[in-house]
């Protein structure tokens, strides 16, 4: 009888918590990617429309969580179809000969305020840089939601060349603001 | 100094909103012009800021010129014109000021329809009147520039005439506008 209980409490143990890893695919419906520059110093909002996002969870082994998010750049719009045509252009993202910007995790762990903070890599226009991406996390069964935000300097990817490169018209700084929906995978 | 207007004289204020209306108008179509041929550069989008900035400055200066117009008595046209004269002085005066507010005001329009941020000499933040709307703000871009030219054209008379007054009339319409004249009638 005792062995019985106990067989019975590793079982239920085993279906209360049976990992903590979880793959997560993004829904690309109800997802969006947005970012601000300056343009004669008064905001002015962007989206990319096509991007997509999965993420790896384990709360055991936070060393195998993951965060890859891939964008297609020529998905760029700021709602002006002059705008757009030059943001394709050599001296902004160059979508011709860049079509893809890409960020991987190297390092993604929640932090003591119960938030996560992704280390990685952005490759943006063929330049890899380091960023830090801070998301919050709110999770239900099987959906959940990341928001975050982080500043980026354009100049460092070589964004805006040429007489373009001063922050005079169109600012330096650069924030990217995401709102992501996920479903869980697996 | 005289301040307000006579039955015979502009007062100092009359003349120089005048003045700084026409030096104004004469800049802004440089702007205009500039910023639209401009190649896509930061030059080209700070020609717009400018030439935005000064269409509100115009539009603002419109409205203390019309305020304080309305507060004057002007001065009498020369009483030998004949009464055809008298009514297209008249209506080309009502015509020009119905211009300096609506080229203001559509491009205003332009601006709001087109989406694109705007702060009034870097400064102030102009609000949208209109909603985002690509078609609206083409076809309201090309009214902009029909009234240019009907501005234009109106200017090569409202200046052939004053010229005509001066030099083959050789009445004082032109000189009563200038800065200096009038104190002593």
């Amino acid at each position: 009888m005792i062995r019985l209980a106990s067989l019975a409490a590793i079982v239920l143990a085993a279906m209360a918590y049976p990992t903590h890893a979880a793959d997560w695919k993004m829904d690309a419906g109800a997802s969006r990617l947005e970012f601000t520059v300056t343009y004669e110093k008064t905001a002015a909002p962007g989206l990319f429309k096509e991007f997509d996002t999965r993420l790896h969870l384990d709360a055991d082994k936070p060393s195998e969580n993951r965060l890859d998010v891939t964008i297609a750049v020529k998905s760029a719009d700021m709602n002006s179809a002059d705008v757009n045509k030059a943001m394709g252009g050599a001296e902004w993202f160059d979508v011709a000969r860049y079509p893809q910007a890409e960020f991987h995790s190297t390092d993604l762990r929640k932090a003591d305020d119960g938030k996560y903070l992704a280390r990685g890599t952005l490759s943006l226009k063929g330049v890899p840089q380091s960023v830090e991406v801070p998301f919050t996390w709110a999770e239900t069964a099987d959906a959940a939601r990341m928001n975050g935000e982080l500043v980026v300097k354009r100049g460092t990817f070589g964004i805006g060349t040429g007489e373009w490169a001063s922050p005079a018209v169109i600012g330096a700084d650069v924030k990217i603001k995401f709102d992501v929906r996920l479903r869980k995978s697996g | 100094m005289m301040w307000r207007n006579t039955i015979l004289a502009w007062g100092a204020p009359a003349k120089l909103l005048h003045w700084t209306l026409a030096l104004l108008v004469f800049v802004q179509i440089g702007l205009g012009w500039a910023a639209v041929s401009w190649r896509l550069s930061p030059t080209k989008l700070d020609l717009f800021v400018w030439h935005k900035s000064v269409g509100i400055l115009i539009l603002a200066l419109m409205f203390v010129r019309i305020a304080w117009r309305s507060a004057n008595v002007a001065p009498a046209l020369p009483a030998d014109m004949r009464p055809l004269e008298q009514r297209a002085a008249h209506w080309s005066h009502v015509l020009l000021y119905i211009l300096l507010l609506l080229l203001p005001v559509t491009g205003w329009i332009v601006n709001s329809a087109a989406n694109v941020p705007f702060r009034i000499f870097w400064l102030i933040p102009l609000p949208s009147i209109v909603e985002p709307d690509k078609a609206l703000a083409d076809a309201i871009a090309r009214v902009h520039f029909v009234l240019f030219v009907v501005l234009s054209l109106l200017l090569i008379v409202h200046i052939g005439a004053a010229l005509r007054h001066h030099f083959v009339k050789r009445d004082d319409v032109l000189v009563r506008m200038l800065p200096g004249t009038g104190d002593v009638k």
